[in-house]
């Protein structure tokens, strides 16, 4: 168990309104680093066409507030992180920002895989992302922006009786329950 | 100190035990006063209508009391992550809600092999059917009568859930084998009940239930046990049951928001903190004539800590199966393998459990199984062909109840009332973990007869290379058949003080290898039932009796 466990107050649901505020060079780094993991194309948009960073934004832990729920993205270290990647990060070809992001991946290894996974979390919630997954994708045809109010009970598909039908089994009856030979698991 | 309270009973926990003893306590007139350390749970608190609802649950929604952090948890050190909730509801507030029962055959372990600790239980499975029944009346249950792999069991509250493309693709394998299978029951309304809505196939159980389809205690049972006039009290943790002259007296709690000390006494005392919380509370309850906690001259408060063992297998298939809508984790079951078969080289047996997936983020964070897509060019191909045609197969086994499994207490942590932490040591037995091989070998067979599997992922044996899921927490506190086998005797009343009773799946004796809340509350409604009619008995005890002597019903 980590030492920093601390029970004193409970995680803001939905994160911290309304959100710290990145720079614009700030913005310009996260968007690029989003970019390069989730491209868009095929139907989709890119990450920062659809304000993964106003999600971003609500979920690092603002200054006077303790990063201690997922992410673990604190304010200030976290801006001083993308401040040192900075334009010249967004200025690399994407090839280069590729390797530059395959480089944080080794070396921070803890660090992207929390930036990756909020990302991840961030684009697939947006309207634009569901829309696209509505339209492009077959198995995501009837998918909704959240599980709440609608649910999906409007088309859900019943028990096939033919497959009920030819069901079989049988279970053992309490007067049948006797010793088993243990020394043919032993073998 | 505060003045003192006076109760005929005191229950402390308002889980899927406590809830469901001062419901059945109250209905029969018993004066009841319930401690519960955490808070209600409003509805508005569940993550169901948030843009962020699949990420939450890796926050305030955690399963994890110490990855959550709320103030009403306490935290667990040692080499396993038990997951529990603390609120009124208890974990019910965040649990599968899946229903079956335990089978005949898992009251006779000790006669069919007896294994690491297994003891026989004191009762039959036919001696808690009727205790099933009353509690599945009680909170709600969607069944479909007739499944050929269990006794009957009665007609559920609603028809069965919906199994949906999920539940036919994996029907369609088991059936192309000839296995067993049947549609999961789950403690979930499909038609409307009390103030409760209809589940609305939703697929984020494992987050809760906003609309109170899921059968937890906060929906189900307390709005009838308030009615009745139960004394619930929330914020309550409790420090130390009290005891004298080799019966309980009651306990002492403080309030957690504001610090003060109250005291409740009470004639009976009943403990429903769960697997967890119940043997921290007795060991914490150490006093005089009772030096190594309360209920525990024997020293098994504590042993025999169970989890099941578990293999999660995610299979994804050619074809649209749209995980993210219905009963997330009871879909479907197959019981094939469930009973010993010595042949295969270990005891007791699996059921396979298939269940649905989340939404678009959990599907590119790796499903189940950390199976995640890659960064970069080969992200959207690998999510398109992985998103919503996916299939959970849950290999679950049951554990032995081992003696050095346990729950002790750690003096180094200590929680926000500065009470002692709880330890746990788990290691799965050897037994286990070839059972659990055999049943992801069957899994996939399932999965690969259903036909078009393009992908496959498995987190492999849990708690062989980390410490596995602590999902269902059993045993700590077992009933059994003598004072030097068990905590409680058959109706769950400790062998070392006849007023104190367990009553949460602590007292399970074995694990099974099903979900176990439908289980350990109708052993918690048996439990009720034997306080009730056999109040003036057991007040008159001075020592316990045994099974054989015990007044019954």
């Amino acid at each position: 168990m980590s030492d920093k466990v601390d029970f004193t107050t409970p995680p803001p649901l939905g994160g911290w309104l309304p959100g710290i505020k990145f720079t614009d060079r700030q913005t310009r780094v996260l968007n690029a680093f989003a970019d390069e993991l989730i491209p868009g194309g095929d139907g989709f948009p890119a990450p920062s066409e659809v304000n993964v960073i106003g999600f971003v934004a609500r979920y690092v832990a603002p200054k006077g507030q303790v990063a201690k729920w997922f992410p673990f993205l604190a304010e200030e270290p976290f801006k001083a992180w993308l401040d040192r990647l900075g334009d010249p990060f967004v200025k690399l070809t994407s090839k280069e920002r590729v390797e530059e992001i395959k480089a944080i991946e080794e070396s921070e290894v803890d660090l992207f895989g929390r930036l990756r996974d909020t990302l991840y979390y961030a684009y697939y919630s947006r309207p634009e992302v569901v829309r696209a997954i509505n339209i492009n994708l077959e198995a995501g045809r009837d998918y909704r922006y959240s599980p709440q109010p609608f649910g999906y009970s409007d088309n859900m598909r019943e028990w096939d009786k033919v497959l009920l039908s030819r069901v079989r089994g049988t279970y053992k009856r309490t007067n049948e329950v006797v010793g088993v030979d243990l020394k043919e698991i032993a073998g | 100190m505060s003045a003192h309270t006076e109760a005929d009973v005191l229950v402390i926990g308002a889980g899927a035990g406590g809830a469901a003893m001062c419901k059945r306590l109250s209905d029969g007139g018993v004066k009841v006063v319930c401690l519960e350390q955490g808070p209600w749970m409003h509805q508005l608190q569940h993550a169901h209508f948030y843009d962020a609802w699949e990420m939450e649950r890796r926050r305030g929604w955690n399963w994890e009391p110490n990855v959550r952090q709320l103030p009403e948890d306490y935290p667990i050190t040692g080499n396993a992550a038990p997951q529990m909730m603390n609120g009124v509801g208890g974990s019910t507030l965040h649990y599968a809600g899946a229903w079956p029962r335990f089978k005949p055959v898992d009251f006779r372990k000790g006669t069919e092999h007896g294994l690491e600790g297994t003891i026989d239980w004191p009762i039959s499975y036919e001696e808690l059917e009727r205790y099933y029944a009353i509690n599945d009346a009680e909170i709600g249950v969607a069944r479909l009568v007739g499944d050929p792999g269990n006794p009957v069991s009665p007609e559920g509250w609603g028809s069965v859930c919906r199994g949906h493309l999920v539940g036919h693709k994996m029907a369609s394998g088991f059936d192309k084998l000839g296995w067993h299978w049947w549609p999961a029951a789950n403690s979930v309304l499909t038609k409307p009940k009390d103030n409760r809505l209809a589940c609305n196939d939703c697929g984020f159980c494992l987050g809760g239930c906003p609309r109170g389809s899921i059968s937890s205690t906060d929906v189900t049972y307390w709005p009838s046990a308030l009615k009745n006039g139960v004394d619930l009290r929330i914020n309550a943790r409790v420090e130390q049951i009290d005891a004298k002259n080799g019966l309980a007296t009651g306990a002492t709690y403080v309030d957690r928001l504001t610090g003060e000390r109250h005291e409740v006494r009470a004639r009976v005392v009943v403990v429903a903190a769960n697997s967890i919380g119940t043997p921290r509370l007795l060991l914490l309850s150490a006093q005089k004539g009772h030096p190594d906690g309360l209920a525990n001259s024997n020293g098994l408060v504590g042993a025999h800590l169970m989890f099941h063992s578990w293999a999660f297998e995610d299979y994804w298939f050619d074809e649209p199966l749209e995980g993210f809508k219905g009963p997330e984790p009871g879909v479907l079951y197959c019981q094939e393998f469930y009973d010993t078969d010595p042949s295969r080289g270990f005891v007791n047996g699996f059921s396979l459990q298939v269940g649905t997936a989340l939404g678009p983020a959990n599907s590119a964070l790796g499903t189940n199984t950390g199976h995640r897509a890659p960064w970069g060019a080969g992200h959207r191909r690998f999510f398109n062909d992985h998103f919503a045609r996916h299939a959970l197969v849950y290999v679950q086994g049951e554990d032995l109840p081992v003696r050095t499994n346990r729950v002790t207490l750690d003096k180094n942590v200590k929680d926000t009332s500065g009470l002692p932490a709880a330890h746990v040591h788990y290691v799965l037995p050897e037994n286990d973990r070839k059972l659990i091989e055999f049943g992801r070998a069957r899994g996939r067979e399932a999965a690969e007869a259903a036909g078009g599997l393009i992908d496959y992922a498995s987190t492999g044996v849990c708690a062989v290379n980390g410490p596995g899921p602590g999902w269902h927490i059993m045993g700590t506190c077992r009933m059994g058949n003598t004072p030097e086998d068990s905590v409680t005797n058959k109706y769950n009343q400790t062998w070392d003080v006849p007023n104190l009773f367990i009553a949460d799946a602590s007292s399970l004796t074995t694990g099974a290898a099903v979900n176990p809340t439908s289980t350990l509350q109708a052993v918690a409604v048996r439990c009720a039932e034997y306080i009730k009619h056999r109040h003036a008995d057991i007040l008159a005890q001075k020592k316990t009796p045994s099974n054989a002597t015990a007044p019954g019903f």
